[in-house]
């Protein structure tokens, strides 16, 4: 592994598509979706398909385990993190751990299409540490092996 | 024309001291870095507390999960993943009154002080853990490393790649104008 992996596009990870909601879904459906896929986070969208926000495991226990909020009555909007901060799957895996590092995320989400401003928009798939950490795993699976 | 006999000169300088250097690498070898240089303090709760007691004491410590002990020993774990797989939309009735021990993940996988950061790596990879327990002999712990432990060896490993970007990527350099 070198500095030249890390000029890699994210897209070379093996990632999962993104789950998302719209906005208005009721959390308990956020939450049964999280259970039965596996997902450590959902993406909010709205009526054009565009990335609003985002959910994770860590919004959930502060705002439902903590507030003992009614998960049938609290809605995505309530509680998610407007305007994440994303990248596109064709972005180096440098920018994935400048942002994880600098901003404490645990998952960025990947946007295709483009805004005016020349921006992603559309939710593709979600990048998290989780995939970085299976990345050099496998490297280091590689080398014991020869 | 001195002024351009000035800069071809001081180019030339500059590409005399700056030959082109080998891309930085991250070798196996540079990955056994030791755990305790890494790993953060632990949060423990009691075998006896509750579930809420765990959750409070999460929150307030920030972390992601919490180490379960019975006399210091390590009986468990309990993670953001255990509240949402086995709480969250279930009827489990009042958190306050069910102990930890209900919900938590026993015998987790753990590593040694003198285990390195590679191990850890490995053993996240494997069983798809987010956090490390780190254990002395007798099973007690002393420490916790996460993924993010990874993250930021990776990034302090290759500052100049990592720490030196732009606050945005360029997604077309070529659209860009040049000069004004």
């Amino acid at each position: 592994m070198d500095a030249q992996t890390l000029s890699l596009p994210i897209s070379i990870l093996n990632l999962n598509q993104s789950c998302t909601v719209e906005m208005g879904t009721p959390i308990s459906e956020v939450i049964d979706l999280m259970q039965r896929g596996g997902f450590g986070c959902v993406l909010v969208v709205n009526a054009q398909e565009r990335l609003t926000g985002i959910i994770t495991e860590r919004d959930l226990l502060v705002h439902i385990a903590e507030v003992r909020a009614n998960p049938d009555t609290v809605r995505v909007d309530d509680i998610m993190t407007p305007s994440p901060e994303s990248l596109r799957p064709t972005d180096s895996m440098a920018f994935a751990l400048n942002l994880m590092h600098l901003g404490h995320f645990r998952h960025i989400p990947l946007l295709v299409g483009e805004s005016d401003e020349g921006e992603g928009v559309y939710p593709a798939s979600v990048v998290s540490s989780k995939d970085i950490a299976n990345y050099v795993a496998a490297f280091l699976e590689e080398d014991k092996e020869g | 024309m001195l002024y351009q006999e000035i800069v071809e000169e001081e180019l030339a300088i500059m590409d005399e001291e700056t030959p082109d250097e080998p891309s930085k690498t991250l070798s196996p070898h540079e990955i056994h870095v030791p755990l305790h240089s890494l790993m953060h303090p632990p949060i423990t709760i009691d075998m006896g507390g509750s579930t809420q007691e765990a959750i409070d004491r999460m929150l307030d410590s920030k972390v992601g999960a919490i180490l379960i002990v019975s006399d210091g020993v390590l009986k468990g774990i309990f993670g953001e993943r255990d509240v949402l797989l086995k709480i969250l939309n279930k009827p489990v009735g009042d958190l306050t009154q069910i102990p930890i021990e209900q919900f938590m993940k026993a015998d987790p996988q753990t590593a040694y002080v003198e285990d390195s950061l590679d191990t850890a790596i490995m053993y996240m990879a494997q069983g798809g853990y987010r956090h490390i327990p780190i254990v002395n002999e007798q099973n007690q712990p002393v420490g916790i490393v996460s993924i993010r432990h990874i993250i930021s060896y990776l990034v302090e490993h290759f500052p100049q790649e990592v720490l030196t970007l732009p606050p945005k990527p360029s997604n077309d350099a070529m659209k860009a104008r040049e000069g004004a």
